[in-house]
């Protein structure tokens, strides 16, 4: 075998063919996980204060769509984006961008479950005291019961990061050129390697995940103080 | 009538859903019963078992179920000296098709391996999660009342846990179900695999992927209901243990 080009190799999994093509490999999980987190949390953000909003048909509703998102599996939802949204929209959508809305729809679904939950711990004593002092109940909202219900949800906001970071490998699925699937096409490529490629895939999401849990950890940590 | 999936195609999607629930039970049962175990060993007093179960929950939780997968599929395949391989191999290559298979392929076996061992350290963690909840003063008493160790977690801490846990395990029993589909990148022919078959064959994508998607719901549905169910039957029969 000629003399295999670690670097290159390395450089492939890690940026794709970044500066000549499109971003790949780890550099794009990274953005994927960043972007739909972001609308992930947004999307659950919404939908919690909705949900704690509403009342009778509207309230059963958003329910039902909350708890069919969270019943889908990740891949499923995938193939519904990448099927329905060039119909919906009338364009070519990327597989890219067809992985970031079934991402951030699942992880929304999940956040806005928590978000209600620490919006209904709070309890009944902080709205109403609030609405007392003559604030409406939106201003209620965002100004006493958020604030103290985000600190109450954060784990569970460090949890489904983490498993959105993993479940950016499904994009494999519909050919994004993530790090699994170069890893992958690396593999049918050299196909001797297989497993030290896997466990490396394996390690670099271990750090990926850990470096995030800790980062959380560190930072609510001196909240907490 | 040409909307509709033909019945050969419905009977495709109909043996995809066993065969995800058939992996779903088995991987289950391995799963409950070794997440089990994980839960003990993190409990336990020596260090060594302890930090080992804490590491294997770190690395089975913090990496993506796909890459686990892919490694048992091809890396374990590659590392498994070739006489074993020979052997797993063999004997499913007259039964693979459409018809009942005897014994499982290897991508199946990679699967279960590879959903049990992600399945367990989510379990056990459930289990933990559990046992720590039962107050420090149940095991104190336990104590008291000159219980050994293990007499205490079997009459006192488990019965107590378990119920505290079975909320998040149905929950875990649930995320078994749709991380099954994962399988299907490693060939296995459950539910999403053959949805995505009938897709190809029949181009039509929204009955085929529909009929899956129903078929997830309901197992999903069926696993709440089996939760209210039995929290409802337990709480009855505590009441009644009380009266």
């Amino acid at each position: 075998m000629s003399p295999f080009d670690w670097l290159s190799t390395l450089r492939y999994l890690l940026l794709g063919r970044f500066p000549a093509g499109p971003l790949g490999g780890v550099a794009l999980t990274i953005v994927l996980s960043v972007t739909s987190a972001t609308l992930a949390a947004t999307i659950g953000l919404a939908g919690g204060v909705a949900l704690a909003m509403t009342r009778g048909i509207a309230h059963l509703a958003l329910m039902a769509v909350v708890a069919f998102f969270r019943a889908i599996p990740v891949l499923m939802l995938i193939f519904w984006t990448f099927f329905l949204m060039p119909i919906l929209l009338h364009v070519d959508v990327p597989g890219l961008a067809t992985v970031v809305c079934a991402l951030a729809l699942i992880g929304g679904a999940y956040l806005s479950h928590s978000v209600h939950a620490g919006i209904v711990s709070i309890g009944k004593g902080q709205l109403e005291a609030a609405l007392s002092l003559g604030l409406t109940s939106w201003q209620a909202l965002r100004e006493v019961i958020l604030p103290q219900a985000v600190r109450v949800m954060m784990p569970s906001f460090v949890n489904q990061c983490v498993s959105l970071v993993k479940d950016t490998s499904l994009a494999y699925i519909v050919g994004v050129p993530e790090f699994t699937f170069l890893a992958n096409q690396l593999n049918n490529r050299l196909m001797v390697y297989p497993a030290q490629i896997f466990l490396f895939v394996g390690f670099v999401y271990l750090v990926l995940c850990g470096a995030l849990q800790w980062f959380a950890n560190t930072l609510l940590g001196k909240d907490a103080r | 009538m040409h909307t509709w999936l033909e019945p050969k195609y419905f009977a495709w999607l109909e043996q995809g859903f066993v065969f995800t629930l058939a992996l779903c039970v088995c991987t289950g049962l391995c799963a409950t019963l070794s997440g089990f175990v994980l839960a003990i060993a993190r409990t336990a007093q020596s260090a060594a078992i302890a930090r080992a179960a804490s590491l294997y929950v770190f690395v089975f939780r913090n990496s993506p179920l796909l890459v686990q997968l892919l490694f048992w599929y091809f890396g374990a395949a590659a590392l498994l000296p070739s006489n074993w391989m020979t052997w797993l191999n063999t004997p499913h290559a007259a039964t693979w098709g459409p018809v009942a298979l005897r014994w499982p392929s290897f991508e199946l076996f990679a699967g279960w391996i590879g959903l049990t061992c992600y399945t367990t350290a989510f379990v056990g963690e459930e289990f933990r999660a559990g046992m720590r909840g039962v107050s420090r003063a149940q095991e104190h008493a336990a104590a008291a009342l000159g219980m050994g160790r293990y007499t205490t977690l079997r009459h006192v801490i488990l019965p107590q846990a378990l119920r505290i846990a079975t909320p998040p395990l149905a929950g875990q029993y649930m995320n078994l179900v749709k991380n099954s589909s994962l399988t299907m990148a490693i060939g296995v022919a459950e539910l999403s695999y053959m949805s995505r078959q009938v897709d190809t064959e029949t181009f039509k994508t929204f009955q085929a992927f529909g009929i899956a998607t129903a078929f997830y719901v309901l197992s999903i549905a069926v696993i709440e209901v089996a939760l209210v169910v039995w929290q409802r039957t337990g709480s009855r029969a505590l009441q009644r243990g009380r009266a």
